[in-house]
């Protein structure tokens, strides 16, 4: 499964957000049967838009439409339900597995 | 190519040989210049946060002119959203040099003459937007930093430019020749000049007949012959250059652009480099144009040094041990009060923003103007909480090498402490990076770049619908016969 991480700008994030999104590309490197590709790159099969906040200026068509599946991280939500700062990374490797173990 | 890196950007500026005195020294290198370097890096990061996968989505966007991928600081915009992008990516920017970036304002021109060149075209039949776009691509193309350099040195103000008794005293063309025009005359504050491959000269105020020579909106290369650069002292600059780090308080960016005094003695600019020559009866235009841009900047890039300032304010209150204290707290709320109102601002008149007759987007001239007169108030309040946070040290505070001093370093340990478990270095470090926020230069900048606030309120009085407002009133209080609703 390739999975692309594509930020919002971070023109005033309210969470930590290159940090969580380090974090996240982490932990998706490192779990098996994914593979983080380049935001560029096609087919992709999940993008992880990355917001520092709930306005998620990231998420707009245009990059929507570049991945199959799309799950937006926007301040402390993840696709819109209320997640902690430090949950956000397990959350969404979570989320990403869960489209993997959909398509199996 | 359309974008390049921080460093690429470094070279381009050994590559150039322009004439740049400082301290009476005719400066061999500027990019190796500690008096420059600071300056150097706040531009460079321009280059480099493009390039970050967490600032691409601000500071990059595509050229209407050729689709190609640009940096966001040579484009022209073709959207409100395009202009809120501007003001969110200088946040972004502000928040991580804590200084400015200068590259707004070379960026600002190239919008406001993009858009004039073209109107005095149709209305003339000139060819000046043909050149200028043909000058864009290439300005797009090389991710060119380029000044802007409006301000005249004005001489006596209370007299048009055609009046002064000397007559540079705005920059005019004094020779028209086939291939091109020779100007003479100097720019003053240009934020940048030193450090830019060129500068973008437009007139500084509205013109008449009599002042036609005084119309001239050109390119010239940093190093075009007759071209002199002398660059400002600001507050403090001795320390950039004492091997001190810690007492400049931000060595890495320093403090506000780098501003020179921009001499133009009697200056060649080729044909293709000119975009205004003569047509005194768009000079307000450009003015406004430029202005309208420059003045939308202040409520992004004034924010994120303002987030950089309250917790630069919070932190040393912290080490202060007031940081719990109510008055302190409710100080500090002021702080990024003020701060997101001037953030609101620039927000607004962005979302408002329109097109003009070119295609592109000018964001609204009111609500600009409003942004820029409230930085002339606010930013001054936010320096005045900080320092009355940071107590009589910000003045007084021994230098770095007293603390490294084996003497008298304890001393300065012992007594510089605040609360027990923060070392005196925490503390310095904080005071100094305050100091060079709020004292002297960095101030001034907020007061007068974009224009002195007169000059806002004459443009707040120019576009205010006054009769709109009294018929407002007149219908509540009956006065008169009744005007219709809307
Ligand atoms: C840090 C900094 C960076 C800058 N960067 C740039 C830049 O990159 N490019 C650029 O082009 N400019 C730049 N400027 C210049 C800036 O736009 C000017 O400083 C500003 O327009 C004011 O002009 P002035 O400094 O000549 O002051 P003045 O115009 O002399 O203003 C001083 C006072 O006199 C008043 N005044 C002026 N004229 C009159 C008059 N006719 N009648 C009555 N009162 C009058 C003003 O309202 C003000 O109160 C920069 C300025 C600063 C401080």
């Amino acid at each position: 499964m390739k999975v692309a991480v594509k930020y919002c700008g971070s023109c005033n994030p309210e969470i930590a957000l290159s940090d969580v999104g380090h974090k996240i590309e982490r932990a998706l490197q490192e779990a098996p049967g994914i593979n983080v590709v380049s935001r560029r790159s096609k087919p992709i099969d999940v993008m992880v838009i990355l917001c520092g906040c709930p306005r998620a200026c990231g998420d707009k068509k245009r990059i929507r439409k570049r991945a199959v599946h799309c799950i937006v991280v926007a301040g402390e939500t993840i696709d819109l339900v209320p997640v902690a700062e430090k949950d956000l990374t397990a959350r969404v490797v979570q989320k990403v597995k869960s489209f993997s173990s959909a398509e199996n | 190519m359309g974008m390049i890196h921080g460093d690429d950007y470094r070279e381009s500026l050994r590559r150039v040989k322009p004439e740049v005195y400082y301290m009476g020294e005719k400066i061999d290198s500027v990019a190796d210049h500690p008096a420059f370097i600071p300056h150097i890096n706040a531009a460079a990061l321009t280059y480099d946060m493009a390039w970050a996968p967490e600032f691409e989505e601000l500071l990059t966007t595509e050229s209407h002119l050729t689709g190609e991928k640009i940096n966001l600081f040579t484009h022209v915009h073709h959207s409100t959203n395009d202009l809120v992008q501007k003001v969110k990516a200088l946040r972004a920017l502000g928040q991580q040099t804590g200084s400015c970036f200068a590259r707004c304002v070379g960026h600002d021109a190239l919008n406001a003459i993009y858009s004039v060149t073209y109107d005095m075209d149709q209305k003339n039949g000139t060819e000046y937007h043909k050149s200028f776009v043909n000058f864009l691509k290439e300005v797009q193309k090389e991710d060119r930093f380029i000044s802007g350099a409006m301000t005249d040195p004005k001489g006596d103000r209370s007299l048009p430019p055609s009046q002064q008794a000397d007559a540079d005293q705005y920059v005019h063309v004094v020779e028209r020749k086939k291939d091109g025009i020779v100007i003479r005359g100097a720019k003053a504050h240009i934020t940048g000049a030193v450090n830019a491959l060129g500068h973008l000269v437009m007139p500084t105020t509205s013109l008449k007949e009599a002042d036609a020579d005084y119309a001239v909106c050109c390119y010239v290369p940093v190093d075009a012959p007759g071209l002199v650069h002398i660059f400002g002292r600001q507050t403090n600059d001795d320390r950039k250059c004492s091997g001190c780090l810690m007492d400049q308080g931000n060595p890495e960016y320093g403090i506000v652009g780098g501003e020179a005094l921009v001499v133009f003695d009697d200056v060649f600019v080729p044909r293709e480099q000119v975009f205004m020559c003569g047509e005194y009866d768009f000079a307000f235009e450009l003015v406004e144009r430029f202005a309208t841009a420059h003045r939308q900047n202040y409520g992004g890039c004034k924010v994120g040094l303002a987030d950089v300032l309250t917790g630069a304010t919070y932190a040393l209150a912290e080490v202060q041990g007031t940081a719990t204290a109510s008055h302190i707290r409710d100080k500090l709320v002021e702080m990024v009060h003020l701060a997101e109102t001037l953030y609101c601002c620039s927000i607004a008149c962005s979302c408002q923003g329109y097109a003009l007759p070119a295609g592109n987007f000018m964001a609204d001239p009111l609500l600009a103007n409003v942004t820029k007169l409230n930085v002339t108030r606010y930013i001054y309040e936010m320096a005045r909480i900080a320092q009355d946070i940071a107590g009589g040290l910000l003045a007084t505070m021994p230098s770095e090498l007293d603390w490294g001093n084996t003497k008298v370093g304890k001393y300065v340990d012992k007594y510089l402490k605040g609360v027990t478990d923060v070392p005196a270095e925490t503390r310095m470090r904080l005071l100094r990076l305050i100091e060079g926020m709020t004292c002297g230069t960095a101030l001034a900048e907020s007061m007068h770049g974009a224009g002195s606030p007169q000059a806002q309120r004459i443009m707040i009085m120019r576009r205010s619908n006054w009769e709109r407002k009294k018929r407002l009133a007149q219908k509540l209080a009956k006065i008169g016969e009744q005007p219709k609703l809307v």
